[in-house]
């Protein structure tokens, strides 16, 4: 455990002092969002989009912890610190782990930023229970981005290997998990695909959290899915991250 | 006591063979050097001994040790220090030192890291960012966290390649130190003046093992010309770089008025490895 802890300061400390990599992730998703905000303004009145804003920040949000977290986990591959990290006494349960904490304070950024600016921008009057519900979720989801990327960054062995994971896993995310439209009118396969990406528990779980009548135990499955990818993911990476060649 | 012994260690990358039957043992407190050309083996011979690669065949014991079985007990005990530095760049020099003492758990790790980095001439530099420093300095940082639990034998994969002259000297002086003090080093390289500096030099070449020898024993494979001028003419001999041999060819010509100059030009170790390898492709070996 302590060991764990060591890993995550390092982490703390080195996104402290790489500016380019914080501005990134935390000013990068803010910018699409206003982006967004400029889309949602040529449409007209009668389209909803307020009903869509919150899913769509939650997506921005999985994508850029996704592929940072990935890449900085294969370069650690590529410049030779994972291995020596690893001869060096650290376990990988403790390499995954502290990783994930050290992740756990830039997720809690980045969910919280995003969801001030996405409230603020797009006039969405919630009341308090409810942004810290969808604050919930998208932190959630920010961490089991974290763990799907050290996951996939097990199959990278340089940077540019992660690129290809995006049309594989990211890109069916949007079409797939009901984030832009609902899941019902897609063939049964496509729907089973959509199921299995975290997404679309976080999108059901927002557009839940967001109706009027909404109760916390009408999610309480799709919270505890979520969840489970974040085991499921952690057991996943500390049997894929290889120590040998 | 052996500090490494290994026998028929295979590894194979798909087809290409990298290892081919190695055997080999290291005496513990020497400097033992792994020369070679790019491409020889030296890199993975060393991440198979510190376990970071799982051969297809053939025993490893490093300390007594599998590296693989019993990588726990065996990971407190080595140092390595890789080929490129293994640094954090925004970390400082000494946070990344600290880093890899806090790994290995290693006690009074704050008066250890300001002993480490006064030995290899680091405090004016320590807490600048390393991603500022010279290659040369990077590889001192890195010999450090290869050094803060005070292993009982390090490995270096290369320590000097494109270092200065003077920190190349100062690195093995400091390997020598380390020797002195019981650590067993095990140092691969490529530059041949550097298998001067070993106790014991193994020599690969595509996997194989071309010689083990003593640095002095390999001097004295080379070949030693004999050039003498009498009369203005020149005669040339090639003799073994024995002192006895070379009287033995000096007689021959006794001290004659004429002879008007005798020049002795002995093989450099760069020459005898050559040599070495001409041997073994002549003998099919290769």
């Amino acid at each position: 455990m302590r060991q764990t802890f060591v890993i995550a300061q390092r982490v703390l400390v080195q996104l402290k002092g790489d500016r380019r990599f914080l501005a990134l992730s935390l000013i990068g998703p803010l910018v699409i969002i206003y982006f967004l905000k400029l889309l949602f303004d040529t449409f007209p009145p009668m389209v909803d989009a307020k009903s869509l804003t919150i899913p769509i920040c939650a997506f921005i949000v999985h994508f850029l912890s996704f592929i940072l977290c990935a890449i900085l986990l294969v370069q650690e591959r590529t410049r030779g610190t994972l291995e020596r990290m690893m001869i060096g006494g650290f376990s990988k349960t403790s390499i995954i782990g502290g990783y994930t904490l050290g992740y756990f304070g830039l997720a809690t950024l980045q969910a919280a930023s995003v969801l001030t600016e996405t409230i603020w921008l797009f006039k969405l009057s919630y009341d308090t229970k409810t942004v810290v519900m969808l604050f919930m979720v998208i932190w959630l989801l920010a961490i089991v981005s974290v763990m799907l990327g050290i996951f996939i960054s097990t199959f990278a062995k340089q940077e540019a290997h992660v690129l290809p994971f995006i049309p594989i896993i990211i890109l069916p995310s949007v079409f797939l998990t009901g984030l832009i439209i609902k899941m019902d009118g897609l063939p049964v396969w496509a729907q089973v695909i959509g199921k299995c990406l975290p997404l679309h528990y976080a999108v059901n779980i927002i557009q839940e959290i967001i109706k009027p009548s909404y109760r916390v135990t009408d999610t309480l499955l799709d919270f505890g899915i979520l969840t489970g990818y974040i085991f499921g993911l952690l057991f996943l990476a500390s049997m894929t991250l290889k120590e040998t060649e | 006591m052996n500090a490494i012994e290994i026998v028929n260690l295979t590894k194979f990358y798909g087809k290409i063979g990298a290892l081919n039957k190695m055997s080999l043992e290291v005496p513990e407190g020497t400097i033992y050097g792994l020369l070679g050309p790019n491409g020889s083996g030296k890199t993975t011979l060393i991440k198979a001994l510190v376990g970071s690669l799982r051969p297809n065949a053939g025993q490893v014991k490093v300390l007594g040790l599998d590296p693989l079985k019993d990588k726990w007990k065996l990971r407190k005990q080595i140092g390595y220090m890789p080929q490129s530095p293994a640094l954090y760049d925004d970390l400082s020099a000494r946070n990344n030192i600290r880093f890899f003492g806090q790994g290995q758990n290693v006690p009074d790790l704050h008066q250890k890291v300001e002993e480490i980095l006064s030995f290899a001439e680091l405090t004016s530099r320590a807490d600048d960012l390393v991603r500022t420093f010279s290659g040369g300095m990077k590889k001192r940082v890195s010999l450090c966290c290869a050094l803060i639990h005070n292993p009982k034998i390090v490995f270096l994969d290369e320590p000097t390649a494109a270092v200065d002259p003077h920190l190349k000297m100062q690195s093995w002086i400091l390997f020598r130190k380390l020797a002195q003090s019981g650590v067993t080093i095990f140092v691969s390289t490529h530059q041949m003046d550097e298998a001067m500096l070993c106790d014991k030099v193994t020599i690969l070449r595509n996997g194989e093992i071309l010689a083990v020898e003593t640095p002095q024993n390999l001097l004295r494979r080379g070949k030693t010309t004999l050039k003498i001028t009498i009369n203005n003419e020149e005669t040339r001999s090639v003799i073994d770089s024995t002192s006895k041999d070379l009287a033995e060819e000096l007689k021959k010509y006794g001290l004659d008025k004429n002879v008007s100059s005798v020049e002795l030009q002995s093989d450099n170790i760069e020459d005898i490895i050559l040599s070495i390898v001409n041997e073994k492709e002549k003998e099919g070996l290769l």
